[in-house]
């Protein structure tokens, strides 16, 4: 089994979990600590405007990740164009946050859906600045290869709208994207549960980035540590190679199983 | 015949619960294992601020805050008049500044649906902010002004609280050390006993035991995930600034008292069941205030000081009756918001009482009901018993 279970690496770091965590929305510091622990996830996501980057060790959410091996992807979420997120990418550089970057860019407070011409722009210009840059996007396979081609390390479509929990309302868009990508796709967004986060893997995604739905599940601990299981298990399932779907069924058993096995000289087993 | 209620906690929560059995003619104990109004109640800064706290959706706790908001004025005339004591009961009103463009989007998504749910709401720009608070600083970007929201004194309330309780023939407890033994007795009544005070026996119990909640789960058969987050706080006195409003900023907050006094908080630490104050934990709260505004920087609060707040598994309250045990209601769980939510709470362990704590009664309060975390596992029993 140990075949299957290769690392995913984005911006030349290996990383230890396919699953990436949202900080946001936790009932308290503790469950948000616990649900960390027990997702297992290595890279952690914020957004900068919720931390305080003038005292960075005095800010209360960056201190809960104090001490821990964890990879900052700091998004950008709250701008409604590019300029404003390359402000705000630089910011987190110069705040020590790291190099990494999800590009966030939405302009519909209902909506939240990535504004495709500005995020491809932000995009194109933290490359050029040196940003390892993990745009989010919809789903949209043209818009996912212009994002690769801009540089992007990752391209991260959404599942669905941000925080709804709708899960994947269209697996062909995905499935296209992940087949035609040359870098990892992480699903980001919309996710509602494990079965969701198994399904986005059975695609192909590389990864998936929860948020909502471990945050504010009734339990987000015990969640956490389901979305792990769910992203294993997709993964595996995904290279293990699912079956065919067919039209009519096919017994698991064949005749020879049977009181009346076939006989000595007669054509057994499936017939097909 | 009068019935005996004994209330296991002596916080705001406990402590209007009484006060809502008293008013129905029950005789009332509350035991509380220290100081009464000591924990979350006591480190509260007594926000009303149930649109601030709700940022994401019209959910079934936003309509806990708000049913519990508007009865907040008639229930604290009541108590005002049966202690004849004040509660500094301010409608301020507040701003949310930001001080960067990308902060406007989140507030305004949060003013638009709470507009739409009766919220008097109103985007500032820099000069507006000015107007509406001249004594802040030049260099933010905007604020959400919100006309509704109120504050109160937390302790000034407690010890309101405490009076009308007594005044009304309420029997407190304070300092009663440990809740040693609990019992569901054959009469269908429950049976109780404290380190300093015996055994204590009653027709009804209700649970208002805040951070220490979890330590009935072995008692009542239930799961109950409710943990200590401790709230640093911190007040200048007299206030180095004067503000119109409740100020909610990027890292704390501030509120001007009728006393004079300036509070701002909060921390939100784990640290188990340790209440000490820290420097780390306040310094923190100093140098966002010394940031944000400058009135505040170098000056040293008068007073900090902190509680343990419960927080639950999924942020919501547990108000509810116990499934299993027919005499005893829990109200606990309250996190940051357990001085917002004593009307509603009150109003709602009033409706159990008065139904004779049929078990259906306040179903409408489903998101809340303390029996959904399932029971007590092995587990769970063995910590308990730890």
């Amino acid at each position: 089994m140990d075949a299957y279970r290769t690392p995913l690496t984005i911006g030349g770091i290996s990383l230890r979990s396919r699953l990436f965590l949202g900080t946001g929305r936790y009932p308290s510091p503790a469950v948000m600590r616990q649900s960390l622990e027990a997702s297992g996830a290595h890279v952690v996501t914020f957004a900068v405007r919720r931390v305080d980057l003038d005292v960075a060790e005095d800010d209360p959410l960056l201190s809960q990740t104090e001490g821990r091996d964890l990879v900052y992807l700091p998004n950008t979420s709250g701008s409604s164009t590019a300029d404003e997120a390359v402000r705000i990418a630089r910011l987190a550089r110069e705040a020590g946050l790291g190099n990494w970057v999800k590009v966030e860019i939405s302009g519909h407070p209902r909506l939240l859906l990535p504004d495709p011409a500005e995020t491809l722009r932000a995009t194109e210009r933290l490359v050029r600045e040196g940003f390892t840059v993990l745009p989010y996007t919809s789903d949209d396979p043209m818009q996912a290869i212009r994002l690769e081609e801009a540089g992007a390390a990752a391209v991260m479509p959404g599942g669905s709208p941000i925080g709804t929990g709708l899960g994947i309302l269209n697996p062909y868009n995905l499935g296209w994207i992940v087949e035609n990508a040359g870098v990892p796709v992480i699903v980001d967004a919309g996710l509602g549960s494990a079965a969701d986060a198994a399904a986005a893997m059975e695609l192909g995604a590389a990864g998936i980035l929860v948020n909502t739905p471990v945050a504010k599940a009734r339990d987000p601990v015990a969640m956490a540590a389901a979305m792990k299981l769910g992203v294993e298990a997709g993964w595996l399932s995904r290279q293990a190679g699912r079956i065919p779907r067919r039209r009519h069924a096919s017994a698991s058993s064949g005749e020879e199983g049977g009181l009346f096995a076939a006989r000595p000289g007669t054509a057994g087993g499936d017939a097909e | 015949m009068t019935r005996t209620l004994l209330v296991l906690g002596g916080g705001i929560v406990g402590l209007s619960c009484a006060y809502e059995a008293l008013q129905q003619g029950w005789r009332v104990t509350v035991a509380e294992r220290g100081a009464l109004g000591g924990q979350a109640s006591g480190a509260a800064a007594g926000m009303l601020a149930p649109y601030y706290e709700n940022g994401e959706a019209p959910d079934a706790f936003f309509g806990l805050c708000m049913d519990s908001f508007d009865r907040y004025p008639s229930w604290i005339a009541e108590v005002e008049a049966d202690s004849g004591l004040r509660t500094g009961f301010v409608r301020s009103g507040s701003l949310h500044v930001v001080r960067h463009d990308a902060d406007r989007l989140s507030l305004a998504g949060r003013m638009a649906w709470q507009s739409a749910n009766g919220a008097s709401m109103e985007w500032l720009d820099e000069a507006g902010l000015a107007r509406a608070e001249p004594a802040l600083p030049p260099g933010f970007a905007g604020a959400l002004y919100c006309a509704d929201e109120a504050h109160v004194q937390a302790p000034l309330l407690v010890k309101a609280l405490i009076r009308a309780c007594r005044r009304r023939g309420a029997q407190l407890l304070p300092l009663a050390g440990e809740l040693t033994d609990a019992e569901s007795d054959a009469s269908g009544g429950v049976s109780v006993q404290f380190e300093e005070y015996g055994r204590i026996s009653a027709d009804a119990v209700c649970c208002c035991l805040g951070a220490w909640s979890g330590r009935l789960a072995a008692w009542l058969g239930l799961r109950i995930p409710v943990h200590p987050i401790r709230g640093q706080i911190c007040a200048y006195d007299p206030a180095p600034i004067a503000l119109r409003h409740i100020v909610f900023g990027p890292q704390a907050y501030w509120v001007g008292k009728p006393d004079g006094s300036l509070i701002c908080g909060a921390s939100e630490d784990e640290a188990g069941f340790d209440r000490t104050v820290t420097d780390a934990g306040i310094g923190r709260l100093v140098r966002a205030g010394g940031r944000l505004l400058p009135a505040l920087s170098g000056v040293a609060p008068a007073r900090s000081w902190a509680g343990l707040r419960p927080a639950t598994l999924d942020g919501r309250p547990l108000i509810g009756p116990v499934p299993g045990h027919r005499a005893v209601f829990m109200a606990a769980g309250h996190y940051r918001n357990g001085i917002l939510l004593s009307p509603a709470t009150a109003a709602a362990f009033g409706e159990w009482l008065a139904a004779g704590g049929r078990p259906e009664s306040g179903a409408s309060r489903h998101a809340f009901r303390p029996g959904r975390f399932g029971g007590v596992g092995a587990r769970e029993r063995a910590e308990a018993e730890r």
